[in-house]
């Protein structure tokens, strides 16, 4: 790609919709930062009310199947979502830049083997690989996390590889080479800070696809073990006892596609403001 | 072109004899062994150490995969611990399931991507595009639980048009069983086809704007015409391939959706038999869903191979 040609349209402004988006999204981390300020009942209390309690100024979003109050559960689990969101998605962009950094400068056979690697493990489907390793070695928080940055790492790879591959042979690369800088120096110096854009963008698109694969994986109930405060198992506890009440259900369902939509919105205003692809392409 | 197409075979092939592996090696990882589960409670020292003997399972992991991948290989898939019987006629009949589920799903996907995609390439700017692409991000972020969920609280749990299970066993005849499938079906339409559209409506805008359709209409030539003859073949092609990585996505698609419908497909399935660790299904069932999306994402990869122009003539 021209990284000239994006340098010099600099300061786009970011698209209103975008805008609207981040302050959604600033609402949400701030929030969740401040739970106990904002949630009138503890995550985990029972019997704060009767069960299935329908909306009241006492229960927001009315009761749960315990008695539990909704909203405060809601507002707790905010929290776990955008920790383990964040943190996989993080690692995975660490991982995954560095490994494409280093393929891309290195080519030859190194980056061959290195590729068809990562095409193997991108090769099963994500979500059953995620069940398998989590079924074999226990559920929890953190093995959820590195198990979701372990999938990831690879597609973050392959696109900052692909976007490498694009400056790799400019001048100032050989220049650094023929300086003698080692390639740990060149990946660092001279090209992390030229595709920058692309892995804050990719950093930005995965969050969101953690958000849901997440979800989806508590939701399957290979999350976090209960009684965390996490949405998608609250929508799996919830979804048992659709009949008696839908708010145990709905109120964390709208909360977490509220957040999916900011997130992607904003990711895609962001990548038109530096110049990069969208989110256009297929959640895996 | 053709060495091209067939090396990317060859990988596949290669690609998947890797994965069995893997898939092996993690079903290996399940806490305790098959003697110990398919005995329970009533397990004893000594009928423990009969039955390992008897499945084999002193010997080695590798001669163990060895013997299970010929076996396999051979459409052997050895018998299920939980219900006693064979793992191809189990998973088979549950794939069947799956096969019809996946049939509506392309059937309501094709049609609608299609038009969809059309439609808001022409209006593009106007109300209706707006309209359209607000759905479109709404079915591209929200997860499909959620939207399995909001659809069976509206339609089956407060209206009652649709059955909130999607119990198709039970389902007499094909209306029956297009009733139950309904809500299903919908949840996984709707995240497929807002890719497709989205994606049909950047392409056709690029086509429309070209050259060689601004000189079809400058030829003045129908408006109908130019859109069907000249623009929608050129922005085909790339639909094929988006509709090839949809199908890929299904095969995820389905576990978390079928879930939420507890539709006897091969998904619900593989986390049924995941939670009873009944593992010669969970290698059966998941090696399935593997090839299938490794064989979707080599036709989308052929296809793109095939649609580019620089690489026509390539040996």
């Amino acid at each position: 790609m021209n990284v000239a040609k994006s340098r010099s349209v600099r300061a786009l402004p970011l698209p209103p919709v975008a805008a609207v988006a981040a302050v959604v999204l600033i609402g949400i981390v701030v929030v969740s930062l401040t739970g106990p300020l904002w949630a009138p009942y503890g995550p985990a209390a029972l019997g704060d009310g009767d069960p299935f309690e329908a909306p009241s100024f006492a229960h927001l979003f009315g009761t749960d199947n315990l008695g539990r109050d909704v909203f405060s559960r809601v507002v707790y689990g905010s929290r776990p979502v955008l920790v383990m969101a964040t943190a996989s998605t993080g690692l995975a962009v660490i991982i995954g830049a560095a490994i494409g950094l280093l393929l891309a400068y290195w080519r030859g056979w190194a980056d061959e083997l290195g590729m068809r690697a990562l095409d193997i493990v991108m090769s099963i489907p994500p979500l059953i690989l995620a069940l398998l390793i989590i079924s074999a070695l226990g559920n929890s928080g953190v093995l959820v996390v590195l198990t979701v940055a372990f999938l990831f790492a690879p597609r973050v790879a392959r696109v900052v590889r692909a976007a490498t591959l694009a400056i790799v042979t400019e001048d100032y690369v050989t220049a650094a080479i023929a300086r003698g800088e080692t390639a740990l120096g060149i990946a660092a110096r001279e090209l992390l800070p030229n595709v920058a854009g692309t892995v804050f963008v990719e950093f930005s698109i995965r969050t969101g696809y953690a958000i849901v694969f997440i979800g989806a994986l508590s939701f399957l109930g290979f999350g976090a073990p209960p009684p965390a405060p996490e949405w998608g198992l609250m929508i799996n506890e919830g979804y048992s006892n659709i009949n008696a009440s839908f708010w145990p259900v709905m109120a964390p369902a709208a909360t977490m596609a509220a957040l999916v939509i900011a997130v992607n919105l904003f990711t895609e205003g962001l990548a038109r403001m530096i110049g990069q692809r969208g989110v256009s392409g297929l959640r895996e | 072109m053709a060495r091209l197409i067939l090396s990317r075979v060859a990988l596949a092939l290669i690609t998947l004899l890797v994965v069995s592996l893997i898939l092996f090696w993690c079903v290996e990882w399940l806490p305790g062994d098959a003697a110990t589960r398919i005995l329970g409670r009533d397990a004893t020292p000594q009928s423990l150490a009969v039955l390992r003997q008897k499945l084999q399972l002193n010997l080695p992991a590798a001669t163990r995969y060895l013997h299970w991948l010929t076996a396999a290989l051979h459409g052997d898939f050895g018998r299920s611990l939980v219900a006693d019987r064979s793992v191809l006629d189990y998973v088979w009949g549950r794939a069947v399931n799956t096969l019809g589920l996946a049939a509506f799903v392309l059937a309501l996907y094709t049609p609608l991507s299609l038009g969809l995609g059309l439609w808001t390439a022409v209006a593009r700017g106007r109300a209706a595009d707006h309209l359209v692409s607000t759905f479109v991000i709404f079915g591209m972020c929200v997860p499909e639980f959620v939207i399995g969920i909001v659809l069976t609280t509206i339609f089956a749990v407060t209206l009652g048009w649709f059955p909130p299970l999607a119990l198709i066993d039970q389902a007499h005849g094909f209306f029956e069983a297009l009733h139950v499938l309904f809500l299903p079906a919908i949840t996984l339409t709707a995240a497929m086809t807002a890719y497709a559209v989205r994606m049909m409506r950047e392409n056709l805008i690029d086509v429309l704007d070209s050259g060689y359709v601004q000189m079809a209409r400058l030829k003045g030539l129908p408006r109908r015409r130019v859109l069907l003859h000249h623009a929608l073949p050129n922005a085909i092609a790339p639909a094929l391939n988006v509709t090839a990585l949809n199908i890929a996505w299904l095969m995820g698609g389905i576990v978390v959706v079928e879930t939420v419908f507890n539709f006897p497909g091969l998904g619900r399935l593989l986390v049924d038999s995941i939670s009873l660790k009944d593992v010669p299904v969970i290698l059966a069932a998941s090696l399935l869903l593997t090839v299938v999306y490794v064989l979707c994402n080599l036709l989308a990869d052929i296809a793109s191979l095939l649609l580019n122009p620089k690489l026509r003539g390539v040996a």
